[in-house]
């Protein structure tokens, strides 16, 4: 639902000078997948194992009970992200400015709540000129 | 257009009621939410990158495996990062 959502204001994203990039411990053949099944016009990186996600310090470890549980569902971290110690990024966005510094940041613990794109938009354009320049 | 939290929050509502298609049990919606409150206390979200801070670059493989530099991508304008666990 995010990824769709994001793809419904693309087009006025690059209409500010700005663009988009997801970031998932997805491995390629599932991003690749989703890509196409969404077509989505913006990129999905693969951050395997994290490493980008550690940086802007998103990552935590799926308590042991919860583990199960998902595996109980199938879903099975180990096969989709190559993460048998079950890390996952908590839900964020940013708007970083063309000095690489960070102007937005939208996070949650809670994985249901995820930063609603219009008001990314609202971000994108207090940056004001700065966005096309 | 509902906007995303109100169509996340649609199928949140959904998914715990119990019911078909999910039949989540109310156990495991429990345990769920039990996590969600761990991981809030454990103040990642105050720890996280937040306004001001320096972002860092990277360079990861796209769906089709070509390399996406942060740095190329900042040189053009501005950059909206969104961080997505996964579609699973």
């Amino acid at each position: 639902m995010e990824l769709e959502a994001l793809h419904e204001i693309h087009s006025e994203v690059r209409a500010l000078g700005a663009q988009i990039v997801v970031i998932t411990p997805e491995l390629e053949r599932y991003t690749r997948a989703l890509h196409k099944k969404l077509n989505l016009s913006f990129d999905i990186l693969t951050d395997l194992h994290l490493k980008v996600a550690e940086q802007f310090r998103l990552v935590f470890t799926l308590p042991d009970y919860l583990r199960e549980l998902y595996k109980s569902f199938g879903s099975t971290l180990d096969r989709f992200n190559d993460e048998p110690e079950y890390r996952l990024p908590i839900p964020a966005r940013y708007v970083i400015d063309k000095g690489s510094i960070i102007r937005a940041a939208d996070l949650n613990a809670d994985y249901t709540i995820r930063p609603e794109p219009s008001e990314t938009l609202r971000q994108l354009r207090t940056l004001g000129g700065t966005a096309a320049d | 257009m509902a906007s995303l939290q109100e169509r996340l929050n649609e199928f949140k509502k959904s998914f715990e009621s119990g019911a078909p298609p999910y039949n989540a049990p109310r156990e495991a919606i429990e345990t769920m939410h039990r996590a969600t409150a761990e991981l809030k206390a454990t103040g990642i979200v105050e720890r996280a990158l937040k306004v001001g801070d320096h972002a860092p670059g990277f360079t990861l493989f796209n769906q089709d495996h070509v390399q996406v530099n942060s740095a190329d991508l900042l040189r053009q304008g501005p950059l909206v990062v969104s961080f997505f666990r996964g579609h699973w």
